[in-house]
């Protein structure tokens, strides 16, 4: 079976549909499956932040790229996604949490992030909306946020001009290895492709299972709460040194409140209870950082599925012992990052020289799984270079 | 439209309630989305996006067209029952 | 402050309306502890509701709604139920903890079984005009008559279907204010093919004969098979246009009438509200008899989630006497399951229950006929009508972003922020999913909004209240 598009890509998150759009945009004829609708889920329900503060030590290379991409969204994407640029503050409200913020804030400047401390006269200038109650804040120029559910109309209308053929509503049950590549099964029919990506955000452990590869993934449920439309309380992206609150107001009034709070759910059901005293708890660590927010009311409060490795540090690369099949993501904080991440791989895919390491899985398998990869293209860098991607912060 | 008291129902006190600073009579026991169509007050806030006029729709905690400030937080004026001197301030556009 | 406790029950019923007190009244009665919640701040739901405190009929009498509506909080108050009045739900968790926040505070009630007899909300088709004020529900108007004692305004133009057309009217007449016309969309034929299944209850019918002597005493003009083409005034409603439609709904190019007024109540059928079964994904079936997307259960009400029962309107369409039946169908089934009802109790109760719902079933059938959807209002809505009332969508925006590729509801809200307002999509639903309809083939494959808690907005100084810092139990920091 000769195989009828160059490029297959299970999963239509914004790791899969970046990599799709590069692909295809390099002459890659392209077949993305997604079961559901593009971008309808971590990729569409999170909360849209573009921080730095929030992104782990040894992604802030890869954010501040994906920041500038996002910045620049109508030009490469083609599309608006709503971004805002704007200042970011994360706040300390305890001595302990001051400590905390420092030393993260510094490892994070050391890293390229550029976070300075300043003291809570300096936030309020910053920010208005701010609480008089901060004793200390992160200060970071290069933050903002998109609005997260137009991720999806903005991808699709950038994949079908770049030709990529959409596959929404199509579920994949299998991979089959063909001579020349692999079959995609759907329930209609397999498609043969010559190179594979798996992109399946939180499912890519069902999906690794399909090559018999264990890579464990945790689920994380994260909660999110929006509030109705409000008068102009805030106006840049607040979190806190412990990284469980993200706040901002979109210019049509809404506010949106995250951080990470969980609630229940897993792989297989989704994100299917929230956790009352988790919302409530989320909610006033809000209204404690921007006091005016308690006249709003809310409106919305729902979960969205976020994957991490054991390591919490992405899975980008190809996949171990199977010639021509990849994988992209578990990004963490990986809205942020995910655009940037994912054209690497899509570098990667074009045999083209990623500027950036990528995040091979070999550390994250079973011993005999990795044993059993052989390493195929051993002399690309990001494998050579994998033991100097600072994984153990 | 300018909502008419029936006759035959017997009403409570008389209260005063304020509205974006003027006074506006009711009855105790009416909702304060009855007590001000009574007043002829019919636009309650503008639609934010367009901002067109908007007066209470449903009258049962549906629309949430209704919604206004009531002693300072947002709260539907079809649920809650008028007080002597509540006070009320409409909604622009947000 | 410590979040509050949460209070053991057996069973938990939200909404205090027909069905949902007559479940409450059953499983006390059979020995559960129970505890009912509504938002309002006396039971009797919307159809029953409650004159609010200071409000009174000077002459002491009471309509058959008032009566029954009395009797329904006489009985409530007479029990073991735990009324909670004034208190919004705002979340659903477990199996089951039910958290309410009022003016008074937050409490928490844990269940292993839970009623949801949440009621039904208008369906209102959209048309020019229908955002101006002035313009209320129809079902709006009857609760401003019968709990606020006021008529809605001097001069008022009732449309839309269903029998509560001639109740609007006939009672602002009473009540004396001005009927303009009636626009109904059903013809006459329709009404005579529903008269023997309205006689079916003698005492309605006559209820209802008398409604239409009183409007033609009044002499108010009577539009059947005609539809409101636009409203039309300054900053509220000054003047109403109607022009005849065929049975579908569609205008057929007749003449229109204008009549100047200051009001006009419209309604188009009910919606069942489905929230909680939608929110703890329970399974759905669409039916448009039934008005929309209703819980799939058994005779009794047993949802597919377990411990999960739903009643009344909210349930499917069908009135105030089949709700009270399938609230004590509900009742007496989480009783059964409970284990407080053995089984020969259990058949010979519900027995004599299922015995009174059959009884029921010409008459809602035949007002539910009345009021069916007219499938081509909402094909024949104008590019730009707004369409979601919240956020202005209008038409032409919806087709937008079905053109863009929005296959069902939940894409179509992210591609166009449609149905992402307060009203949490309720008013615009049966609208938008009726127009993906019409591109996705069937409203199954439109599909409905995904439930989300709360189940109505609610201010956070009411579900945060007072709070120190220290009280909030922020998680461990995420890895560096």
């Amino acid at each position: 079976m000769k195989p009828a598009y160059d490029l297959g890509i299970v999963g239509g998150g914004v790791h899969g549909a970046t990599v799709a759009l590069f692909c295809a945009r390099a002459g890659l004829k392209t077949v993305l499956f997604e079961r559901g609708s593009l971008c309808r889920e971590a990729s569409g329900v999170n909360a849209g932040t573009l921080t730095m503060q929030m992104t782990r030590v040894a992604l802030i290379p890869y954010a501040l790229q994906a920041h500038a991409m996002w910045a620049s969204a109508r030009e490469w994407l083609g599309h608006d996604v709503g971004v805002v640029v704007c200042d970011g503050l994360s706040l300390a409200f305890t001595e302990r949490e001051a400590e905390l913020l420092t030393f993260r804030a510094g490892k994070r400047r050391e890293a390229g992030a550029p976070i300075s401390i300043i003291s809570p006269s300096e936030a309020m200038a910053v920010e208005p909306g701010l609480s008089e109650k901060v004793l200390c804040a992160g200060h970071c120029k290069v933050d903002g946020y998109a609005n997260a559910y137009l991720t999806g109309l903005a991808f699709r209308r950038a994949l079908l001009e770049a030709g990529v053929d959409l596959r929404e509503q199509t579920p994949v049950s299998g991979i089959s290895r063909e001579e020349q590549g692999f079959g995609v099964a759907t329930a209609q029919e397999t498609v043969p492709v010559k190179r594979l990506v798996l992109a399946g955000g939180v499912w890519l452990e069902d999906m690794m299972a399909w090559f018999g590869l264990h890579l464990p993934i945790k689920v994380l449920i994260n909660q999110l709460a929006v509030t109705e439309r409000i008068r102009p309380v805030m106006r840049t992206v607040v979190g806190i040194a412990s990284g469980l609150l993200s706040l901002k107001q979109y210019p049509h009034g809404t506010v949106v409140i995250g951080g990470g709070w969980q609630g229940v759910g897993d792989r297989k059901r989704g994100g299917v209870e929230l956790l009352p005293e988790n919302l409530v708890g989320n909610m006033r660590l809000a209204c404690h950082a921007i006091p005016a927010l308690k006249e709003a009311r809310l409106a919305r409060a729902w979960a969205g599925l976020e994957a991490e490795t054991r390591d919490a540090l992405p899975a980008a690369g190809p996949i171990p012992g199977i010639p021509d099949a990849y994988i992209c993501g578990s990004v963490h904080s990986g809205y942020t990052s995910g655009p940037y991440i994912a054209k690497l791989l899509a570098d990667r895919i074009l045999e083209r020289e990623p500027i950036d390491p990528l995040f091979p899985i070999d550390r994250l398998l079973a011993p005999q799984d990795a044993a059993q990869a052989t390493r195929p293209l051993s002399t690309h860098p990001e494998l050579a270079g994998a033991d100097e991607t600072p994984h153990s912060l | 439209m300018t909502a008419q008291r029936m006759a035959g129902i017997g009403r409570g006190a008389p209260v005063s309630i304020v509205v974006d600073g003027s006074p506006v009579e009711a009855f105790g026991g009416e909702s304060l989305a009855a007590a001000l169509l009574a007043a002829n007050i019919v636009q309650l806030r503008k639609s934010p996006r367009e901002g067109g006029v908007r007066g209470a729709f449903c009258f049962m905690g549906v629309c949430q067209e209704c919604a206004i400030i009531v002693d300072g937080t947002v709260q539907q004026a079809c649920l809650v029952p008028v007080h002597d001197g509540m006070t009320v301030t409409l909604r622009g556009s947000v | 402050m410590a979040l509050p406790l949460v209070l053991p029950f057996d069973l938990v019923v939200i909404g205090a309306g027909p069905a949902g007190g007559a479940a409450a009244l059953a499983a006390s009665e059979a020995g559960l502890r129970v505890v009912l919640i509504d938002e309002s701040a006396a039971p009797g739901g919307q159809v029953y509701r409650a004159m609010p405190a200071g409000l009174s009929h000077s002459d002491g009498a009471l309509g058959p709604d008032e009566r029954a509506g009395q009797a329904l909080r006489e009985a409530i108050a007479a029990s073991s139920v735990t009324w909670k009045g004034g208190a919004r739900v705002w979340s659903i968790s477990g199996r089951y903890r039910i958290d309410t926040a009022s003016t008074a505070g937050c409490e928490s009630f844990e269940a292993p079984r839970l009623v949801a007899a949440t009621g039904a909300h208008e369906r209102i088709v959209p048309f020019p005009g229908w955002t101006l004020p002035g313009v209320i529900g129809l079902a709006g108007a009857t609760i401003l008559m019968k709990s606020q004692g006021m008529v809605p305004g001097r001069r008022t133009l009732v449309a839309g279907c269903g029998p509560l057309l001639a109740a609007v009217a006939a009672k602002i007449i009473a009540g004396g204010g001005e009927v303009a016309a009636i626009v109904d969309l059903s013809s006459r034929a329709d009404w005579l093919k529903a008269l023997p299944g309205l006689a079916s209850r003698p005492a309605l019918l006559k209820q209802g004969i008398n409604w239409f002597l009183a409007i033609g005493m009044a002499r108010v003009p009577v539009l059947f098979r005609h539809t409101i083409v636009r409203a039309e005034g300054e900053n509220a409603v000054a003047s109403v246009t109607a022009s005849p439609v065929d049975g579908n709904g569609r205008l057929s190019g007749g003449p229109e009438r204008t009549f100047e007024v200051d009001s006009l109540a419209v309604g188009h059928g009910l919606v069942p509200g489905a929230e909680i079964p939608r929110l703890l994904r329970s399974k759905l079936a669409f039916s448009a008899a039934s008005g929309g997307w209703i819980p799939v259960r058994d005779t009794f009400g047993r949802c597919s989630v377990e411990g999960l029962y739903a009643a009344g309107d909210g349930a499917e369409i069908a009135g105030a006497l089949p709700a009270a039946i399938t609230g004590r169908l509900a009742g007496l089934a989480a009783a059964r399951d409970s284990g407080a009802l053995d089984s020969a109790r259990f058949e010979i109760l519900s027995e004599v229950t299922l015995a009174a719902f059959r009884k029921t079933l010409a008459f809602s059938g035949a007002a539910r006929d009345l009021m069916r959807p007219r499938p081509a209002m909402i094909e024949d809505i104008a590019p730009d009508t707004v369409v979601c009332r919240c956020e202005d969508i209008r038409r032409s925006e919806i087709e937008a972003a079905i053109a863009a590729g929005a296959s069902e509801v939940n894409q179509l809200k992210h591609f166009s922020r449609c149905g992402m307002g307060p009203c949490q999509g309720r008013m615009c639903g049966d609208t938008v999913a009726g127009l993906v309809a019409l591109h996705a083939g069937s409203r199954e494959a439109a599909g409905y909004w995904t439930g989300r808690p709360p189940l109505r907005p609610v201010p956070l100084s009411m579900l945060l209240g007072e709070f120190d810092y220290s009280d909030i139990p922020v998680p461990e920091p995420a890895p560096l």
